[in-house]
């Protein structure tokens, strides 16, 4: 009994997966199909592979007893295989249908995974659904019965399994060109929404296309080779740029596989156990050559196995060597295996882009590129959030209306770039639009009206744009559903801040904004500096300190007992860990080795005992261990295997201000 | 009174105890193998500063940080230099693994259950409920203890909440 639940729990969470990744694939599938509404004709490679992502979700969910998603995924799987066989012409509105399906779909498997509520309005779009197909599926029965038994619509529209000839063919064509038109008029009717133009520029398609052979008239079966599977066919059988593009996106899926991040960091720390043990044989290594080269000193019986012992320990040597080189490989291969393409959170970005610009009435194409940049997966995760504010923002504000650009001498089409690339051990994401640019006299005055800033108060341009970063602004005239609700940029720059990143902004009036972000590559590994304090070696990271001094004591002097130093004519309050965690230890009488940390403009002189170096550290949580310290963020495992605290500066600081002690000395303001 | 000391008796079930046993100063004690992840030597105990107060520190167990117990500390004894004999007993206690230094550790004694008897009057006090009972193998006095509670109730609720609280902040 409570392995099958356990069983269970273990298929919805596959099941998550899984649906997570084939709802992205439908969007994207979604988005390039989109394309092809234009010219009316559909890429089939494109439908079928919708269909069979939603036929996936439509048995796994049944599977697990999921009705809803079941249910709608096969409503959804039916429309698609009406795109498919070509029953039905491929048109705006089937698209927009599709979406919006998808995204009930979204909210159902949610719902079943017991993630959010179950959504509403599924019966109504049901409904509307079944109303849309209907059309289509009656047109379908007609054909089937003309067709007879010995050839169906089905079967011969799945044109590589069955042999179908070309007459038969040709046939079709003209019975679906003719059905498609009485449908076109039915629909005229308002049953559905009209869509002349495709409609129109399919049937061409089928005109124009009808004279043409399917395979050779002599050629064997379609099904006879593999080859004739690609053959093209009658309508559609062009392929162009994104259906190419999309066949080699799916290959690349097959080539991965999902590994849960726990087993990932097991196997990360059997390595780091790895790296200790090889530490150890490095210095046996050491030690027996030593040995050896002393043996002089050591007289006869060291001498009478020297020859036997000799080249033992210089094979121990090679291969303690070698085995530092492989370790140190694994290591960082595993360290690696950590790192997931950014294109993961870019994916859903083409979608949300569309949605926006949809909605405000823009026109806009999303160029990405350097999808393919890796970084930890835990940024990741935590990136997509900014991002996506930053491009909400830049359809909602950077881009103008379609309208306004060509009187501006723009191109209709707005184009917002996303873009990825490593420098150094950060990752570089840019945001850019060829939008108005930010109207700095706008945000000079919304924050005048707000009462951000004063009216005489003088602004660099580069503070007034700032200012947009301030919680609480907006320029939106109105308030929107996109954007313009007063959160946005400053909570994009917090979040960017969180991640240890860094937030820029570049705009051009008139010609557009770039935001550019920085980024760690992973969170997990940081440089830090290390010091000792009362024997114990602790781990500040290197992202806050800003120098580190020894400074003679007669140097030091007091504010209400509490002790400073004057640093480039400012007042530096001193913290000693010792003191602050309690360690003991004494005062070095003539000297302090200091680290001076900034902290949100202040700085704090941190008191240790040595500086021992600046190293890359992998940061382990602590607070499940030994709970929340204040003053420390984690912990880090040195290579010759014993634990280093990372001091938390930003508690650790804070702590000693809000004792009163440091306040209290710069307050008096030596 | 009685029957709670029956009971925790009875929690050493069977016909033989398997229990590993471990010295600490003059005393022998035992504990029940079951309890017992692994044994490791002694190694670094890092110290953590305001980390609550039965801890020592934290060990690097194979990349694993543990906490550390000691149990000289935890019974008053006064504290001795670690010899090379000094071992770390590693369980679980509230599903948390956690590393009990010990003076050294014997050996495994398959010991009797009916040589096992209640701990006697005066050791069996209030604050000692770790103590199961005191088990004879020959001339040798071993006192059984359960691992799993030679920190208080209070202390090992800190203990499991240790985790939580870290994701609720």
């Amino acid at each position: 009994m409570s392995d099958e639940l356990f069983n269970r729990e273990e298929f919805i969470s596959y099941f998550r997966d899984e649906a997570e990744e084939l709802l992205q694939q439908i969007d994207a599938d979604l988005l390039r199909l989109e394309e092809f509404v234009s010219s009316g004709e559909t890429d089939p490679e494109i439908v079928n592979s919708l269909f069979r992502a939603l036929h996936t979700v439509k048995g796994s969910a049944g599977m697990l007893g999921f009705t809803d998603v079941q249910n709608l995924a096969h409503k959804l799987e039916n429309l698609c295989d009406l795109l498919r066989k070509e029953r039905m012409p491929l048109s705006e509105s089937a698209v927009d249908i599709l979406f919006t399906g998808r995204d009930l779909l979204t909210a159902l498997v949610e719902a079943a995974i017991g993630t959010h509520e179950a959504p509403g309005g599924v019966d109504e779009y049901i409904r509307k659904l079944d109303q849309f197909t209907s059309i289509y599926e009656e047109t379908s029965h007609v054909i089937e019965g003309r067709m007879g038994e010995q050839h169906s619509f089905e079967e011969a529209a799945a044109a590589e399994e069955e042999q179908v000839s070309t007459a038969d063919v040709a046939a079709f064509e003209a019975e679906v060109a003719r059905l498609l038109a009485e449908a076109e008029t039915r629909r005229g009717s308002g049953v559905a929404p009209s869509t002349p133009a495709p409609v129109a520029a399919f049937e061409g398609e089928v005109a124009s296309a009808m004279p043409l052979p399917v395979p050779a008239p002599s050629a064997p079966a379609p099904s006879a080779s593999p080859v004739a599977a690609e053959a093209p066919r009658p309508n559609g059988g062009e392929k162009n740029g994104p259906a190419k593009t999309g066949g080699e996106k799916r290959s690349s899926i097959h080539q991965t596989i999902r590994v849960d991040i726990e087993r990932l960091d097991a196997l990360l720390n059997l390595v780091g156990e790895l790296v200790i043990n090889r530490t150890r044989i490095s210095d046996i290594a050491n030690t027996l050559e030593r040995l050896m080269s002393n043996k002089g000193a050591n007289g006869g019986a060291a001498m009478a196995n020297a020859g036997v012992i000799a080249p033992l320990a210089k094979d121990l040597a090679d291969s303690a060597a070698l085995l530092a080189r492989t370790t140190n490989e694994i290591q960082e291969s595993i360290m690696k295996v950590r790192m997931v393409p950014i294109g993961q959170v870019f994916d859903r970005f083409p979608r949300l882009v569309r949605d926006v610009a949809k909605a405000r009435g823009k026109e806009v194409q999303l160029v990405i590129s350097g999808a393919e940049t890796d970084l930890d997966k835990t940024i990741v995760d935590e990136v997509g959030e900014p991002l996506m504010h930053l491009l909400r923002n830049n359809v909602d504000h950077g881009i103008e209306a379609p309208d306004e650009r060509e009187k501006l001498g723009k191109p209709r089409i707005g184009t917002i770039s996303l873009n990825a690339y490593h420098e150094g051990n950060q990752i570089i994401i840019e945001v850019s639009d060829d939008g108005g640019g930010i109207n700095l006299e706008k945000v000079r005055a919304r924050a005048l009206k707000q009462g951000l800033i004063a009216a005489d108060d003088r602004l660099t341009d580069r503070e007034i744009v700032e200012l947009i970063f301030t919680p609480g602004f907006s320029t939106a005239e109105v308030v929107s559903d996109v954007s313009g609700r007063g959160v946005g940029m400053d909570v994009v720059k917090r979040n960017i801040t969180r991640l240890k990143g860094v937030f820029d902004v570049d705009t051009v009036p008139g010609q557009g904004t770039r935001f550019t972000i920085k980024l760690p590559l992973t969170l997990a590994i940081i440089q830090a500096l290390l010091v000792r304090v009362a024997d114990e070696l602790y781990a500040i990271p290197l992202d806050s300190v800003i120098e580190s001094q020894r400074v003679e004591m007669t140097d030091v002097r007091t504010v209400h007992g509490n002790e400073v130093i004057t640093l480039r004519g400012q007042v530096v309050p001193l913290v000693r860990i010792a003191e602050f965690f309690q360690l003991g230890g004494e005062r070095d009488p003539e000297k302090v080795m200091i680290v001076i940390v900034g902290l949100q403009g202040r700085q704090v002189g941190l008191v240790v005992d040595s500086f021992e170096g600046e190293q890359e550290i992998v940061i382990k949580p602590l607070s499940d261990v030994v709970g929340r310290i204040p003053g420390i963020s984690g912990a880090t495992i040195l290579g010759n295997g014993s634990i280093s605290l990372i001091i938390d500066v930003h508690s650790l600081v804070s702590e000693a201000y809000s004792s009163g002690k440091v306040a209290r000395a710069e307050f008096s303001g030596v | 009174m009685a029957d709670a000391k029956e009971d925790k008796r009875q929690q050493l079930s069977g016909e033989v105890v398997q229990v590993v046993s471990f010295r600490l100063g003059s005393e022998e004690y035992g504990v029940d193998i079951s309890q017992v992840q692994e044994i490791i030597r002694l190694v670094e105990i890092t110290h953590v500063p305001r980390a609550p107060r039965f801890m020592e520190g934290v060990i690097n167990l194979r990349g694993q940080l543990i906490p550390i117990i000691d149990l000289r500390t935890r019974f008053g004894m006064s504290r001795i230099d670690s010899t090379k004999s000094t071992r770390i007993i590693v369980t679980e206690i509230g599903n948390k693994r956690v590393g009990i230094v010990v003076d050294s550790v014997s050996e495994v004694l398959n010991i009797p259950i009916e040589n096992v008897e209640d701990a006697p009057e005066m050791i069996a006090g209030v604050g000692t409920e770790y103590i199961q009972g005191v088990g004879k193998m020959d001339e040798r006095l071993i006192i059984m203890l359960d691992l799993t509670m030679v920190i208080s109730g209070d202390e090992k609720r800190e203990l499991e909440q240790l985790g939580e609280q870290a994701v609720a902040s």
